[in-house]
This record gives structure tokens, sequence and C-alpha cells, in this order.
């Protein structure tokens, strides 16, 4: 009865988040407007100690007005710099977004067989980079040096060193940067921890207008031994959680946090076809509702996969292309010509002061298993059902419906007026329509009519139970092992 | 008032986890998986942990026939078999089965004077990470947050059982947690959560109570330990520190390993026996 084919296949992007979105540092503003920054997306590439990182760049506004500030672990010289066409993350976006399948029902008195699977493949766009001189200079006042100067795209950077935190201070404020009140407490322990300020600014010259559509993401590669994520910077000027989507490439398999836990999304759920229209809504609630689960303070996994050239199967389904060998140099993987492997991670972090004191650390693994965060609604067959078949599939589809509102109302805490509706929707066409009224009553789904998900992260309650338990039956055991010891002996 | 008169004047018996150590942290390793399954998403991981406990049960049954050991250490190689469970990862079945295997010879085929010197999860874990690109340890698996209860239940626990190696852990514990706030928030003046936040990792704790407690591979006097307890505390904040290796602790042990041999040579003591806690009433009886 569920012989069920796939037919289209399609994805919505993450919900847009209006506002303006910082990482690891935080956008200054030279004039006193108030910016915020609630998501933003970063790619990080990692081979050894060889690290890049690509920071997206959403503000929009006056560029007069946008400044950037970014620790980073070494100096970085004119060619370790580079801006890369936008177009990289709504690719690694697209293709890696949780996805909502549609399947449709064969009919039961009829059966048909078709099938169709939507594959999109894109060709790429390699943007070559812009980098120029070189200076050092010190300023003894600030304990500020300026290490290096580049101008770079539409940038114009500077790495500043400092040897004390108010001395940054003043020599940003001084430069017409406004830095965020609470900066100052931060900044001490990124510049007593031999990290360097990447300041960046828009080089007026080079764009055609101020108040321009987009610019460009940034590009930088360092070899350090820290594989991290200086967020605490950017929660300086944050108003409330933050969200940061990290698109990772290896060459030997996912990419997990090294000091939070890293948790896997409820996946493969059969939800009802009513979400559909409002897929978006329906994931964020999705995540929202994990995040609080995990007790606010957990990476979360949305999508790993093997995107080595050779491998064939890149997605399953696919919702976006791909990311083809000029993609994924674009990114930063320089080693496909040697080792051919590549493995992505798209790891999602919503994180605030008081649950992530510390900066993400970030570990290599060599697991290679697929994971992809993948909802399902099931269309059902129409027409005559008058069949035994088709009889038999009515009462199924009830069933089937019923699971899916409560699966629902697991995972995102709705409650729908017309869930009822939803569930009989066919239920006039069955011929023994005189039960149903009773059967209904069944369908109707216990247990976890308020929606809560069990458990919950407040107090561990479930270790101490099994603590207790387990004692009893090991008790039990040996009590059990030692009379029948006792017995043999006897004998 | 003396011990035996306590244990003659006592009413009812105490149940069986307390009076066998080994029992007692079979329960707690055993719990902290069931845990993990039920609370910490680790339901994907289930055929991992039945590769890792069946070999190491068959592995410590096949040195129970070859070398006639005692029944009852199939215990040990529980909690060893365990103690992989919480700490080691691999998604290929043989590197599984050979740490589980390494774990439970080294106790067998790596021996001075008389008894192993390698803790055996610890052995079992970090020769496939030093063979092999197919393991690792996830050290955020356990999160911070709801630690604070594993860490109060696990020490008092601890306290209750007289396994007799505490100091190890609170040395271990204060060592590692003066050097990082040193370091954090007195030198990189951050505040100081974030060294609650390292010092709360469920990672660090199990290893605490659990790994460099076992008696066997700890020097036997009090002195010593310490003194190798604290050597672990300031080799982990070394390799984290320094060289940003998030597995510290289990390196610091493995180097420490030698040291033991060194503390007892200095500081003599008998070798511990797992004996079941009424055995050492009964002869205290006599």
């Amino acid at each position: 009865m569920k012989n069920l084919k796939t037919l289209i296949v399609f994805a919505l992007m993450m919900v847009q988040i209006e506002g303006v979105m910082a990482f690891c540092g935080f956008y200054v503003a030279k004039a006193d407007a108030k910016l915020f920054n609630n998501r933003s997306e970063v790619i990080l590439v990692r081979n050894g100690n060889r690290t890049v990182v690509t920071m997206s760049n959403d503000f929009k506004g006056n560029v007069r007005d946008f400044a950037m500030v970014v620790p980073v672990p070494v100096v970085l010289s004119e060619h370790d710099i580079r801006v890369v066409n936008r177009s990289i993350f709504d690719k690694l976006n697209d293709y890696s977004a949780p996805r909502l399948v549609e399947y449709y029902d064969e009919h039961p008195c009829a059966p048909m067989i078709e099938a169709r699977n939507e594959m999109f493949f894109a060709p790429t766009m390699v943007e070559s980079i812009t980098t120029k001189d070189m200076a050092m200079d010190v300023n003894e006042n600030y304990g500020v040096s300026i290490e290096a100067e580049y101008e770079v795209g539409e940038y114009n950077i500077l790495i500043l060193s400092a040897t004390e935190s108010d001395g940054l201070r003043r020599w940003l404020t001084d430069n017409d940067y406004t830095i965020p009140q609470d900066a100052d407490d931060v900044l001490n322990p990124y510049i007593k921890s031999n990290m360097k300020f990447f300041v960046v600014k828009v080089n007026l010259e080079k764009v055609a207008s101020q108040e321009t559509e987009y610019l460009s993401p940034i590009q930088i590669t360092y070899s350090s031994e820290k594989f991290m994520l200086p967020i605490r910077l950017g929660m300086a000027n944050a108003d409330g959680p933050q969200d940061l989507v990290v698109y990772a490439l290896t060459d030997q398999g996912r990419v997990e946090c090294a000091n939070y836990r890293t948790v896997q999304l409820p996946t493969d759920r059969n939800i009802p076809t009513y979400v559909k229209s409002k897929f978006g809504e329906f994931y964020k609630s999705v995540f929202e509702r994990s995040w609080k689960y995990e007790g606010q303070n957990a990476v979360f996994l949305e999508y790993a996969w093997d995107v080595s050239p050779q491998n064939r199967v890149k997605c399953d389904p696919c919702v976006g292309p791909p990311p083809i060998q000029g993609d994924l140099a674009e990114a930063g993987v320089n080693w496909l010509n040697s080792t051919g492997k590549a493995y992505f991670t798209r790891l999602h972090v919503r994180y605030e002061r008081d649950k992530f004191p510390q900066d993400l650390q970030f570990q290599v693994t060599p697991n290679k298993e697929r994971y992809q965060a993948r909802y399902v609604v099931t269309h059902p067959a129409n027409g005559d059902f008058s069949c035994d078949e088709g009889q038999a599939y009515l009462k199924d589809l009830e069933m089937r419906r019923s699971k899916e509102v409560d699966e629902l109302r697991v995972l995102t805490g709705w409650v729908t007026k017309h869930q009822s509706g939803y569930i009989n929707e066919f239920s006039n066409r069955r011929l023994d329509r005189q039960n149903i009224q009773e059967e209904r009553n069944e369908f109707i789904p216990v247990g976890s009519s308020d929606g809560k998900r069990p458990g919950g992260n407040q107090f561990p309650w479930t270790l101490p139970i099994v603590f207790v338990a387990l004692a009893f039956f090991i008790g039990l055991t040996s009590k059990l092992v030692k009379k029948l010891e006792a017995v043999r002996s006897m004998s | 008032m003396p011990l035996h008169t306590l244990v003659q004047e006592r009413r009812f018996s105490t149940p069986v986890i307390f009076k066998d150590p080994r029992l007692f942290q079979l329960t707690a390793l055993g719990s902290f998986l069931i845990f993990g399954i039920l609370q910490l998403g680790w339901q994907h991981d289930i055929k991992r942990f039945l590769v890792l406990i069946s070999f190491t049960l068959l592995a410590q049954c096949l040195a129970i026939v070859a070398l006639k050991l005692p029944i009852d250490s199939w215990k040990s190689g529980l909690i060893s078999g365990l103690g992989l469970c919480l700490l080691f990862h691999s998604s290929s079945f043989w590197i599984l089965a050979m740490a589980a295997i390494i774990a439970i010879g080294s106790k067998y085929l790596i021996r001075w004077k008389g008894t192993h010197i390698f803790n055996p999860a610890n052995f079992g874990i970090v020769i496939p990470l030093l063979l092999t690109n197919e393991a690792w340890v996830n050290t955020g698996q356990w999160g911070s947050g709801v630690m604070l209860a594993f860490f109060f239940a696990s020490a008092a626990l601890m306290v209750l059982m007289k396994v007799g190696r505490i100091d190890t852990s609170v040395t271990f514990l204060l060592t590692l947690f003066a050097l990082e706030s040193l370091r954090s928030v007195f030198y990189l003046e951050w505040d100081f959560d974030v060294v609650f936040h390292k010092m709360m990792n469920g990672s660090v704790l199990l290893f605490a109570f659990f790994m460099i407690t076992d008696p066997r591979t700890t020097p036997n006097r009090m002195k010593g330990r310490i003194i190798w307890a604290a050597l672990i505390g300031v080799l982990s904040f070394a390799l984290t520190s320094v060289f940003y290796l998030h597995t510290a602790p289990i390196w610091a042990l493995f180097i420490a390993t030698p040291f033991t041999l060194f503390m007892n040579h200095l500081f003599g003591g008998k070798t511990f026996n797992w004996k079941p806690i009424s055995h050492i009433t009964k002869q205290f009886k006599q």
C-alpha cells in the first residue's frame, strides 16, 4: 500500500533574518548608528594547520559606515587575503540547507509507477585576487603597531597588533571607528593570546556607489594550530542570540566542535502536507525547539557529505547544485589534485554570552558518515477508493496523518485547529463511515498532546534514575549468580 | 568504634555494588552511557558501543581461559570496555575491535614486576590514535552545563565507596583548575566562567573520576599519587595551552605512565589487588 515514489524535491533557504551580520569580529559604525548582528555565515577550510576563513558580508547601507574588526592568529601577508564572489555562499547554502522532500502515494486501486528526481548542476565563477602594497608603522602612544596595510578588492585592510586593550580602543576611536562599550573587556584576552587584529574599511574610490547592494566576502588564509572562531568579540555589539552558519571543508571528514556538544537535528520525519507552504517557518521552529531542548549551548549539525569530485552521489536528494571543483577552489580547497577527497560539514550555532563563554573550537574528525536534515511530506492518492485496497488505504492514511500531526507537534510545538480536518480529510470516502466516529478517538494522538519534547536539559534526572535502576539490576544479577554457584557447589 | 563492630551491628545488608568497587564503577559508567543514549543523542552510536563492549569482553574471556585467571576479572574487562565507549570514536569496525583488544591485551602483555603498567582504556585509545587516521575522541560530546550533577554524584559516591583513589582525582582537578585560572582569568583576563566551562567539561570530569583513579595503574602510596596526579594536571594544561590539543589529559596520562613505576620505586607500597570489601572485613574479623 505504501509504494511511494519520489517526485519533486525542493528546499527553502534558511529563514532570512533582517539585520547586519557579523561573527567573530564586530561591525563598527563610524556614525553612532546602532548596528545589530543576528546571522552570519562563514566558510572554514582546514587541511593540516592551513586554515582558510571566508566571511560573508551582508552589510546594507552606506558603505562609508562599514567597518569590521576580526582577531586573527597571525600577521597575514598580501597574498593571504582576497575577496571572493558572494555566490559561493549561496551555492553552499542552497546545497546544504535543511530540506523538504515530497512524495506522492501511488493509487491503491490502479498502481502506476512514475518517478522523477530533479537535480541541478550549474557552472561556477572564480574571481581574481586584488592585492596591493604593504606598510609597517608603529604608534608608540597607543601601543598599537600597524603590521601591514593592504588594498584588497573594495576594501582597505590594516593588520594591527596591540600591547593593551585601552590603547587599541583609543586608536580605533581616534581613527574614526566607534567601537561597542563592552568590546574593551574582550580585546585584552585576544591581545594577550598574541592575536592580531584584522581591521577592514571600504575603499570609497573602489565602489561605484556608496549605497551599494552588497560587499564582497573576504577570504583569509593562515597556518595555525588553532582551529577556532573567535565569537566572543562579536558578542560585544550583539542584541540577543546570534546565528552563525559554518560551512566547513576538510580532507579527512566531518568537522565537530571540541568544546561544545555537536548535536544532529531530528531528521527523516514525516510531517503534514500543509507544512509545505511554510517550510521556512517550520524549520525555524524545529531549530529553535532543538536549541532550547539542548540547553541553548549546543552546536547543530545540519549537513555532512563527501563532496569529493569522484563521489557521484553528492546529495540524496539534491536541493541545489552540489559544489564542483571550481567552487571548492574558490572556498580555499587546494589539495584536490593530490588526495582528491573533500568533506563538507554544515554547522549551525545560535550563541549568546551566557551560554557560550568560550570561543568555538573545532576539530577535524575522520568521520565520513553522511547526514542531512530532511523532512518528508507525502501527498495522498486521489480518485475512486471503492476497491478493498482503496478502503484499507484510507484507513492507513488516517493513521499516517495522525502520526504526522503528532510528529509536527513534537518537532515544532505547533498545535493547529484544523488538524482533525487534516486527519479525516478523506474519511467520507470510507464505505464503513458509520464506525468512523469511534475510530477517530483512537486516531487522535495521545501522550504528547502538549507538544513538548520529553526530557529537556534543565537537570539530568535520567542520570540518577538510570544509576539506581542499573544498581538494582546488577545487585539482583550478582545475587542470582551467587545462588547458582551455591547450587552448583552443593551438587 | 572498630570497623568489625560496625559491620556486626548493621541490621540490613549493604547493597552488593557497595561491596565490590568494580561493580560500583560498572554501575556508574553504565549509567553514564545510558544517560548519553537517552539524553545526549548518542543513539546513533549504539553499534559502536556494542562492538567495543563485545570485543573487550571477548578479549577478557580469552585471557581468562588462556591465563587461568579468576572468572571475576570480567568486571575489569567490562569497565575498560565502557571507558572506551565513553571516549573513543571510530567509524571503522576493525579499529573499534582493535582498540578493545589492545586495551585488554595491554593488561597481560605489558607488565612490570607482576602488574600491568598502562591504564587499559587509555592505552586502547592512544594506540589507535597514534597508528591510524580513523580514530578520534570527541571532547565536546558531554557538554558542560549538566555536568555539575555528574561532578557531585561522582565525587560523593567515590568518597562513599572509599576506593581509595579520590586523592588522584582531587589533585588532578585542583592542579588543572589552578593553572587554568592563572592563565585564563589572571593573565588573559577572560571572565571566570571560561575556566568554569572548561573544568565542567564532561570528558575532563570523566577522566578525573574514572580513568586516573584505576588503583592498579596509579602509584601505591598517597604521596606518590599526589605528585603523579599533579604531574598529569601540569602536562594536560601544557598540552592544551601550548599545542591546542583538545584531548590533552588522555595524552598526559599516557606520558605519565612510566612515572607510576618511578613513584612506586621511590615511595614503595603494596600493589593494589581487587578484592571485594566484604573479603577485607572478613579478614578484619579474623
